[in-house]
């Protein structure tokens, strides 16, 4: 991808905030590039998600291609090429979670928010009509002992039946 | 019944054990202290070696003979902890981020002592919001302290940790992976030799270790060598003439799931043996155990032959099994495995870095194969064989022997051992996620065929009962050569 042929209609830039934390993270390695997955993170959290002009302007910032950060962007599941939900919800499948019926978590989830289940290539696919969720199957989060668990953005919540998973969804804001 | 020994949990409920001053109260920082009071660098190293201590992140690799093949003579160093926890199945590393941050400090900063480091990263699996920003105001609160920056509790050290997000891929966690994606690649490990002791990241020598087994060390060095080797056995290794200790020393964070009434992480010596640990986490939850996977997913099963076997890193070995990263999962008979398999094979299907052919597309290939056959759409052929006999018309001759030939399970193992063989244990590719995806596939389809066998004859999932979904071990070419370890003060 060369530069030229990204169309980007309004430049990227850090925020205050962000170009200060950014400040501080390139003095902790050796080589710029180095500084990428946080880079990358942080234009997520202030963008939502990583557009062509986001990859150049870390590009620049790294010094380096846009074609390396774009292969670094497409590698890893957290990072996402388009818009999503304003709530990001992960359930966890594997095993454990399988074990404690995270099945029906998932289809009452689907049901309720009456959407699919997002892939890696499709997370339109996965995100409600008026954009505020979008849900995705992750694998084991670490919190096999709580299973079924699932992600809401930051979040963790454990144990959870159909009932929670009203509760929970009931709570957040608008 | 076996007790549990908190030593690296002792404190984790304290309230506020986060905080430095909580930490204080409870012992924390002392080790260090007396590491650098009392010890030299050197000491410390020869205590690690000398405590039998192994990696608690999946290799189970002696630290101490880690830590001799790193080149003295080479600067800058680096430390890099692995907190990318995400073998399904383990949830020990959390629970210290999220609660005890400091002790993992402590860990690190005897390790960097020990090893003339002064920088650290510590590379945190992208999910760990919680546990990343717990141990980053720890690290505040410890640079604050003096106990971390520039010359350190004024002993003329410098230590810096650094904490490094990663962002959910599986692969990070293998050590060469962590380095690549570290230095901000793609996370696909490198070929070794040369290990990452010898040229790690930013091709200097790298130590990578666990945040399990460097939570080990405050306790190595503040109570000592013979304090810690007296936990857990100490096996007699046979290869060797005489026979050499093997220790499998210290206490495990044991992570149970699946079908047991208290799931949990529980600390016990090592060497306890399956059927045991199921008791301390309550009991099974059903009637019967069926599997026990005993060391994460990539472990090969166990069935309920096998409850008997001990969870250390040399008998599970000799059990042709793993402890790995010390995750438990146990079914009941109520499950189905042929489905578990299926699960754990889109598991690695989704997690393959995809640098190697093997395992690119032998992996997807063995999910299919595994679907297919959950689908009902297993393949099965009859053929006919010739065989002398009397025929219909009463009559010598040939009268045709037929068999049934599950072609899908011949496949399914065939592929399976060409991304890793598993009886040779040489694999075809970079890394050793190969042998963690052919691992399961073969030994679940060797231990449990009848189950697999009556899914592709019925044309649908069967789950049989738990004495006829396995053969016994004396007819089932899978146990072959199960040996028991013997401890060394027995001989
Ligand atoms: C596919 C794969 C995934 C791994 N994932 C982890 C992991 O999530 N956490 C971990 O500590 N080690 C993991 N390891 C093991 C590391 O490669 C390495 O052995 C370990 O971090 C070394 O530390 P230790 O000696 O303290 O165990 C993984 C290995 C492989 C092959
Ligand atoms: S074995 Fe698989 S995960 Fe490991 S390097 Fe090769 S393709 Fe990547
Ligand atoms: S399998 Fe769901 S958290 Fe581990």
């Amino acid at each position: 991808m060369s530069d030229e042929i990204v169309q980007i209609e309004t430049p990227f830039q850090f925020n205050e905030e962000n170009k200060r934390e950014f400040d501080e993270l390139i003095g902790r390695y050796p080589v710029k590039e180095a500084a990428m997955l946080p880079t990358l993170h942080l234009a997520q959290r202030q963008e939502g998600y990583i557009t062509p002009a986001v990859m150049k302007y870390v590009a620049e910032l790294l010094e380096l291609s846009v074609m390396k950060v774009k292969d670094v962007v497409t590698f890893y599941p957290m990072f996402f090429e388009e818009q999503v939900g304003k709530y990001v919800i992960r359930i966890c499948h594997t095993l454990p979670c399988a074990l404690r019926d995270c099945k029906v978590v998932l289809e009452h989830l689907k049901a309720k928010l009456g959407t699919d289940v997002a892939s890696e290539t499709d997370l339109a696919k996965g995100t409600t009509d008026d954009g505020k969720f979008t849900l995705m199957k992750v694998e084991c989060l670490a919190s096999c002992d709580v299973a079924p668990v699932i992600m809401v953005n930051d979040d963790l919540y454990k144990n959870l039946t159909p009932e929670k998973v009203d509760k929970l969804l009931e709570q957040l804001p608008n | 019944m076996v007790q549990e020994r908190r030593i690296l949990y002792e404190h984790l409920d304290v309230p506020n054990i986060n905080t430095f001053d909580v930490f204080r109260q409870h012992e924390g920082y002392t080790r260090f202290e007396k590491a650098i009071a009392d010890f030299e660098p050197d000491d410390i190293a020869k205590m690690v070696m000398g405590s039998g201590l192994k990696g608690r992140g999946g290799a189970g690799f002696s630290t101490g003979l880690k830590w001799s093949f790193v080149p003295r003579d080479i600067e800058p160093r680096y430390l890099c902890c692995n907190a990318d926890e995400s073998e399904p199945g383990t949830f020990s590393n959390r629970y210290v981020l999220e609660k005890n941050p400091h002790l993992l400090i402590e860990g690190i900063l005897i390790c960097c002592y020990a090893m003339g480091i002064e920088t650290t990263y510590v590379y945190i699996r992208g999910e760990f919001t919680l546990g990343k920003k717990m141990l980053d105001a720890a690290i505040k609160e410890a640079y604050e302290q003096g106990y971390l920056g520039e010359n350190v509790r004024d002993t003329g050290l410098n230590i810096n940790i650094y904490t490094h997000p990663g962002a959910g891929a599986y692969i990070c966690g293998e050590e060469t992976g962590l380095i690549e994606s570290l230095e901000g690649k793609r996370g696909q490990p490198r070929n070794k030799p040369p290990f990452p002791a010898v040229e790690g990241v930013f091709m200097k020598p790298t130590v990578v270790q666990n945040v399990e087994t460097l939570c080990n060390l405050p306790f190595i060095v503040g109570n000592g060598v013979d304090w810690y080797t007296k936990m857990g056995p100490t096996y007699a290794d046979m290869r060797n003439d005489p026979p050499t200790p093997d220790p499998n020393t210290g206490t495990k964070l044991y992570c149970i799931s699946g079908d047991v009434n208290e799931p949990g992480v529980y600390e016990l010596d090592l060497g306890l043996t399956c059927s045991e640990l199921i008791e301390v986490a309550g009991g099974l939850r059903g009637e019967e155990v069926k599997a026990v996977i005993p060391g994460g997913s990539s472990a090969p099963i166990l069935t309920h032959y096998e409850l008997d076997t001990r969870l250390d890193f040399t008998s599970l070995t000799l059990a042709k099994s793993m402890l790995g990263s010390g995750g438990i999962i146990v079914m009941n008979e109520t499950r189905n495995i042929v489905d578990c398999l299926l699960n754990i094979m889109k598991f690695y299907a989704h997690e393959s870095c995809g640098q190697c052919t093997p395992c690119r597309w032998g992996t997807p290939w063995v999910r299919d194969i595994v679907q297919r056959i959950a689908d009902g759409e297993g393949r099965q052929t009859t053929i006919t064989r010739p065989k002398f006999g009397i025929t219909e018309s009463g009559r010598w001759g040939d009268t045709g022997e037929t068999e049934e030939i599950y072609e899908d399970l011949d496949l399914l193992e065939n592929v399976a051992n060409n991304i890793a063989n598993v009886d040779t244990m040489t694999w075809n590719t970079i890394c050793v996620f190969g042998i963690a995806v052919s691992w399961p596939a073969v030994s679940y389809m060797r231990k449990f065929r009848p189950e697999f066998e009556a899914a592709i004859r019925e044309g649908k999932l069967v789950t049989l009962p738990v004495a006829e979904a396995t053969v016994p071990p004396e007819e089932n070419y899978a146990y072959q050569q199960r040996i028991i370890p013997q401890e060394f003060a027995d001989l």
